[in-house]
């Protein structure tokens, strides 16, 4: 018998800065606590950094949501921003269409979406334009991990 | 196991305080009394720092049995050499500590300094991995990484404190045996002596704060003319101030390094946090202390910090050793006694369960607690957060009435039930009717 997933959920309000990196923090402190390897942690982490991000600059605030499953978790990034016109070109590193003055706060160097799939098993976009931009990573955890839970 | 920090029973009055000056929330109060989470306390004295009644000190061994004894070779901090102005230079220092019949290595640690620093410039030059280097050198920040950051281990530079280092120089020049007493500038180093990291045991036996040895100096009135003995190197003095080990570090490379100092827990954990996250490319080394300013910044110094500061500040020296100097140096660093002897360990929290499943099904229920708590972090509870209540409750080290405003609830929702039972009567008696006396 498998249990329901264990689910978190953040909402990114637009334009607060200073809250940036708290989704990652709270993720990160919950999967410490469920046992989860620091490997998977940290990837974890940087993925839901990068998503809130993401979030901020350009969907103009929305939701990180993690669902921890038995050997899995999915990381889900949802905005309503404009979407993205051009997926494999956002995907290029260095690529950005960040504002100036987002810039000029040292963000938007268009390494956000490169780092997400670099630091996941799988990832995938849903855009449509003037709607918005769902991002959903994939991170397993370890079989080595798996193995030694199972028993 | 005894950690860096101790706290005087009789003067604690169980405030909360403490409980939320700490960073890795080691902290909780029970009883009426502080206590500390061995496995979460990363020595750093910020509870020292935020404690009122001076009930949290370093935890450092008696003073005055250690310089009763026949012999007393002290191996102290560079902080020591720069925290009392008629003894701000290694050999007035030397100085003063001969006359009351007390040894130091200063010149063998000046030694273990310039080799730490070679030894990182070399492992930074060769290294293509793990870029940037985290130091060492501060241990409350080792203890940080091992506990919140275990992912950035691998990038600890594995170079043995000089501080360690020093003993097993002059050791071999003297020939000697003898306990070292490490003169220590906070909790973290000593910390170093009694629990080391990254080694099984410490060349050094016993600790004392740099504050006790100078106030006892100063206390005898020791003057010192300077005379008759060598110079000794001052590089190693700037360790004690952010950003020394760094140029230290740099002077070996003929390239220099781009490098970040940072001191102070929360520049430490900020920047660590923004490591963690791949945000720093380009960066070949990271010094963080602890404390602010430094070492000088340290709970167990003598002098303040910015008057330290300016003097290292002032402080001329030549960060390149002399020729002969530098033969020795290479000479002990090719016989590798710099190295760390073993992997720096990660310090796994506790998870909720062994079981994934379990630990699952317990973290609901710590959000169920969670969402019924005040969310206002009084500390009242004697943690540090509504969250580490609801966690000690899960974990079965507390419960929810340890929340006042929770045993409040209950109380109210008690005494409404007392009142509804006090109106109901037994079937026997009449509600109007007045009982018969027995009279």
């Amino acid at each position: 018998m498998t249990q329901a997933p264990y689910i978190e959920e953040y909402t990114i309000q637009a334009g607060d800065f200073t809250a940036i990196g708290e989704a990652a923090t709270r993720f990160k402190s919950t999967l410490k606590m469920l046992g989860i390897s620091s490997e998977a942690v940290r990837r974890a982490a940087v993925v839901a950094y990068e998503g809130e991000m993401n979030a901020l600059i350009h969907g103009g605030g929305g939701t990180v949501k993690m669902t921890i499953h038995g050997d899995h978790l999915v990381i889900e990034v949802t905005d309503n921003g404009p979407g993205i016109p051009d997926i494999s070109l956002a995907m290029q590193e260095g690529y950005s269409t960040a504002p100036d003055e987002i810039r000029e706060l040292g963000f938007g160097a268009g390494m956000g979406l490169p780092n997400i799939d670099r630091n996941s098993d799988s990832m995938t976009i849903d855009t449509e334009i003037g709607k918005g931009t769902t991002l959903r990573a994939v991170i397993r955890f370890s079989p080595r991990e798996a193995a030694a839970r199972a028993v | 196991m005894a950690g860096g920090v101790k706290v005087k029973e009789s003067r604690c009055r169980g405030c909360a305080n403490c409980i939320k000056s700490c960073p890795t929330e080691a902290i909780r109060v029970i009883d009426g009394l502080m206590r500390i989470i061995p496995d979460l306390c990363i020595d750093c004295g910020e509870c020292i720092r935020s404690c009122e009644g001076k009930a949290i000190t370093v935890n450092e061994d008696e003073w005055d049995l250690i310089k009763s004894r026949e012999e007393t070779i002290l191996m102290a901090d560079p902080t020591f050499y720069v925290q009392a102005a008629p003894y701000s230079r290694p050999r007035l220092m030397k100085e003063a500590l001969e006359s009351l019949g007390l040894t130091d290595m200063a010149e063998h640690a000046a030694i273990a300094f310039d080799l730490a620093a070679y030894a990182a410039a070399n492992l930074i030059r060769e290294g293509t991995e793990h870029r940037p280097f985290i130091s060492t050198y501060c241990p409350a920040v080792l203890r940080l990484i091992q506990i919140n950051f275990p992912e950035l281990i691998e990038r600890i530079l594995p170079v043995e404190s000089p501080l360690e280092t020093a003993v097993t120089l002059w050791r071999s020049a003297t020939g000697s045996k003898k306990n070292v007493t490490l003169v220590s500038p906070c909790p973290a180093k000593a910390t170093l002596a009694r629990n080391p990291v990254g080694r099984a045991k410490s060349s050094l036996s016993y600790v004392v704060s740099v504050s006790k040895v100078i106030r006892d100096l100063l206390a005898h009135n020791v003057k010192v003319t300077g005379e008759g003995i060598k110079t000794i190197g001052r590089r190693w003095l700037l360790w004690s101030i952010s950003g020394g080990e760094s140029r230290h570090i740099s002077a070996f490379l003929d390239k220099g390094m781009t490098s970040i100092s940072v001191s102070g827990l929360r520049n430490t954990m900020d920047l660590l946090k923004e490591l963690e996250l791949g945000r720093l490319d380009g960066i070949d080394f990271i010094e963080c202390r602890a404390c602010d300013l430094g070492c000088i910044g340290g709970t167990g110094t003598y002098e303040s910090r910015f008057l330290s500061h300016l003097r290292l500040e002032n402080l001329e020296t030549e960060w390149l050793p002399a020729q002969e100097e530098m033969e020795v140096i290479r000479e002990w660093h090719e016989k590798g006694i710099w190295r760390l002897d073993t992997p720096i360990p990660v310090k796994e929290r506790l998870p909720l369960s062994q079981n994934l499943e379990e630990a699952m099904a317990k973290l609901r229920e710590m959000d169920t607690i969670y969402a019924g708590l005040p969310h206002i972090d009084c500390g009242a509870c004697g943690r540090p957060s509504c969250r580490a209540l609801a966690e000690d409750i899960v974990r079965g080290q507390g419960e929810e009435t340890d929340c006042i405003f929770k045993l409040r609830e209950r109380i109210s929702l008690l005494s409404g039930e007392i009142h509804d039972l006090s109106s109901r009567l037994p079937h026997t008696i009449h509600p109007t009717k007045k009982r018969r006396s027995m009279a």
